[in-house]
């Protein structure tokens, strides 16, 4: 989790640094080559060493708490996949001292551009291997989840009994071993042509540039989902807490992430409706299925804020930014998942919108309400809530400031990853505003990190229970002695701490 | 106040959605006509869901704040309402669905006899438009974008591909985009409804020059357009050179 948010950090300076570039048309910060090695690292590093393994650290701290197990099924293998991620993290970003510098063809490394013929330096063969690195990393970790809430749920704590966290992260780890595959696949495919004299991807030698795209969304869609479904999960464990209700239509949100995942597993090549070559009608109509079962979940989340007593904490405040945020994203989501609309937004700033409305307006900022709220079980120390409700504002005004525009930017023409642009009317205004809303949001994580500081510095303890919690994790102490519990309330429903501490409410109430 | 101070934000934010469609260049093509439709479609659906959502996201934040230590009624569940809020979406998609389809299906029409064809190859980091049954060939650099010539109210085919990696050809003005792949032939009709010279730009990224592959497209009427070919025809050499005149 420290690591993944490390990665964070240097992805996060890679973000300012393209935001400076654009500020204005025609600024020379840094050149073409550097451009693309910048975007393809705060791409790949985002994606791959912060929102995923960050809910996989998440996962494998509270996976056991919340089903009352003493660990890991597979404590040694969990070791492992950790420094698998955290050395092919350092394989990836090691490309910037190579000859060539890093890999610079895009998160997505279309072939015939990361071809060797093209791409020839090292830091592309890097880049493979660390991703490769942490797909198998992530391969290894989903198995391990699936084994540990199977077999080592604590007696009373029944499937239908889960905290909806581990619902999800049991979708999530299922998602992970269908399309983590896929791309090792398309991986050593790569690595195959580059060094073996393979031609898997070379149109003039019988090859096939179109089947690189088919094998990268195959896993890349997925990859999508796995990088929300944890933090639906986390979003549902925080909104009951501080609705002081228990969640609303636990059935509909358990189904809603296999509907999900199900259909995540059919729609990969919404991402080529521009190629020519796919049968868009199809792909379209599962695309739009799937904000069925993410609508079913909103209203979830307000059922259970409906008539409730609603408490504003920081990570409350990060639940609804969540909600608040992840409805624009979902709703351009709709809008690209539409040829029509795509033939205009593929490929441009109203894409590289969608994109950041889900991932950070969504997951980024479930990730801080997440270490808002259990930052005190994990580290035993209390965050500040008037320092954490600064960065929320931030963050909340910075974000929307920044990706706000881009949707305009993106339906005028600009197109994404050019290191710059022509001075048409209006761009370079827009681009202004997009800046100064990412220095906006660059303070928000600069009160962030003091307020890490100064709560890891302080002496005083957190309690166990700082915010009436639930679930299983909040019966132990702050933070959890070794093999986790020393004693278990019965567990008679999905938060056996709340009934256990409420005997009078615990019993279920017609709605 | 703290969830005033939300209502306020997310309303901003609302105000602001609607004036995507704004920004959206008018579309001067027939295709145009039925791309720009869709995005108003959408964007007027999207806009309905928004405010639905926000205001069933911000009224329990207004109305039930904690006000004692009492806790509220434990309710868990309500059947019938989960069914209608997952089919209420369902129905939207659905209708959603069939204008989609409809549009594409006009836009990817492919006419039986289009008045003419231009084979159009992108390499890093330009563009080349050949005229097939002349000797027109026009081949650009990223510092000479060159210009591709249509006539007005005219069907044009563009058969596409690429030399090289993978491009994208986009003409926002159009609210169009196709990509160009190595050993893919794309075929698409264009027919333009408006005089004027329309930026194009590579949308799919390529490589180091991917910002500058540029190119423009003149839509002129066909008188022009006889006139341009003579003068192209009888100047073939030139015209392998940098930008059309
Ligand atoms: C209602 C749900 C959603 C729909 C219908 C949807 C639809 C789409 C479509 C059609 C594209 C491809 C557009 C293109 O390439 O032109 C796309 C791109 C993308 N989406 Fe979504 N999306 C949804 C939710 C999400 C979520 C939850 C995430 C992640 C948390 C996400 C992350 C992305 C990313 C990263 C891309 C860009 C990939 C790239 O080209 O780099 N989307 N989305
Ligand atoms: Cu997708
Ligand atoms: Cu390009």
């Amino acid at each position: 989790m420290c690591t993944s948010i490390f990665y964070f950090f240097l992805a996060g300076l890679l973000a300012l640094v393209i935001r400076a570039q654009l500020s204005q048309p025609g600024m020379m910060l840094v050149g073409p080559h550097q451009y693309a090695q910048i975007f393809t690292l705060h791409g790949t590093a985002m994606i791959f060493l912060f929102v995923v393994p960050f809910a996989l650290g998440l996962a494998n701290f509270l996976i056991p708490l919340q089903i009352g197990a003493p660990d890991m099924a597979f404590p040694r293998l969990n070791a492992f996949t950790y420094w698998l991620f955290f050395f092919g993290g350092i394989t990836i970003f090691s490309g910037v001292f190579v000859n060539g510098g890093a890999a610079a063809s895009g998160w997505f490394a279309y072939a015939p551009l990361s071809e060797i013929r093209i791409s020839t330096g090292e830091g592309q063969d890097l880049w493979i291997i660390g991703l490769l690195m942490t797909s198998i990393s992530g391969i290894l970790t989903a198995v391990n989840f699936i084994t540990t809430t199977f077999l080592y749920r604590a007696p009373g704590m029944t499937m239908w009994r889960l905290p909806i966290f581990v619902w999800e992260m049991v979708a999530t780890s299922l998602l992970i071993l269908m399309a983590f595959p896929s791309l090792a696949a398309v991986l050593a495919m790569l690595f195959i042509d580059r060094h073996l004299g393979g031609e898997f991807f070379t149109a003039s030698a019988g090859g096939n540039p179109v089947l690189y795209q088919h094998l990268f969304w195959f896993f890349g869609h997925p990859e999508v989902y796995i990088m929300i479904l944890p933090y639906f999960g986390v979003i549902s464990e925080i909104i009951p807490v501080f609705s002081r209700k228990p969640i609303f239509g636990y059935t509909g949100l358990v189904l809603s992430a296999f509907a999900i995942a199900g259909l995540s597993m059919g729609v990969w090549a919404h991402h080529m409706f521009t190629t020519g070559v796919v049968t868009n009608g199809f792909f379209a109509a599962i695309s739009f299925l799937i904000a069925v079962p993410t609508g079913v979940k909103f209203f979830n989340w307000v059922g259970t804020m409906w008539r409730g007593s609603i408490v504003f904490t920081t990570a409350m405040l990060f639940a609804i930014g969540f909600m608040l945020n992840f409805l624009i994203g979902g709703i351009t989501g709709v809008m690209v998942a539409s040829p029509p609309i795509d033939f205009q937004a593929e490929d441009s700033y109203f894409l590289v919108a969608h994109f950041h409305y889900v991932l950070g307006g969504g997951s980024l900022f479930a990730i801080f309400g997440a270490i808002y709220f259990w930052f005190p079980k994990v580290f035993g120390k209390m965050l500040s809530e008037r320092l954490g409700k600064w960065c929320f504002w931030l963050l909340f005004i910075g974000f929307n400031t920044t990706f706000f525009v881009m949707q305009f930017l993106g339906v005028m023409g600009m197109p994404r990853r050019v290191y710059t642009y022509a001075a048409l009317p209006g761009w370079g205004n827009l681009n202004l505003i997009a800046s100064i809303g990412s220095l906006i949001m660059a303070a928000g994580v600069l009160v962030f990190v003091w307020d890490i500081i100064t709560a890891s510095l302080s002496r005083k303890h957190a309690p166990d229970d700082p915010w009436g919690g639930y679930s299983l994790e909040w019966w132990t102490t702050s933070p959890p002695p070794e093999f986790n519990f020393v004693s278990l309330p019965p567990i008679r429903s999905e938060r056996p701490v709340f009934d256990a501490k409420h005997p009078e409410l615990a019993k279920e109430q017609p709605g | 106040m703290r969830s005033s101070r939300l209502s306020l934000s997310a309303g901003l934010l609302l105000a602001t959605s609607g004036c995507g469609v704004y920004a959206l260049p008018p579309g001067a093509t027939m295709q145009a006509q039925v791309l720009r439709q869709d995005w108003i479609v959408f964007t007027l659906a999207g806009l309905f869901v928004a405010v639905v959502v926000f205001g069933l996201i911000l009224i329990p934040l207004v109305v039930w704040r904690r006000r004692s230590d009492e806790y509220p009624p434990q309710f868990r569940r309500n059947t019938k309402l989960e069914i209608t809020y997952t089919i209420i979406p369902l129905l939207i998609v659905i209708v959603l669905f069939a204008i989609t389809y409809r549009n594409e299906v006009i836009v990817k029409h492919l006419s039986p006899r289009p008045a003419g064809t231009v084979e159009v190859t992108a390499f890093q980091w330009s563009w080349r438009f050949h005229y097939p049954g002349t000797t027109i060939n026009i081949v650009g650099t990223p510092q000479a974008p060159p210009q591709l010539v249509l006539p007005i109210d005219e069907t044009t085919r563009i058969n596409l591909t690429s030399s090289d990696v993978n491009h994208a050809f986009w003409i926002p003005g159009f609210l169009f985009k196709r990509d160009a792949i190595a050993g893919v032939k794309n075929s698409f009709d264009l027919r333009p409804t408006r005089v004027g010279v329309y930026l194009g730009r590579c949308a799919e990224f390529c490589g180091l020059d991917h910002a500058l592959m540029s190119f423009s497209v003149r839509v002129v009427s066909r008188a022009d357009y006889n006139r341009w070919l003579r003068a192209r025809r009888s100047s073939t050499i030139s015209s392998t050179k940098g930008g059309a005149s």
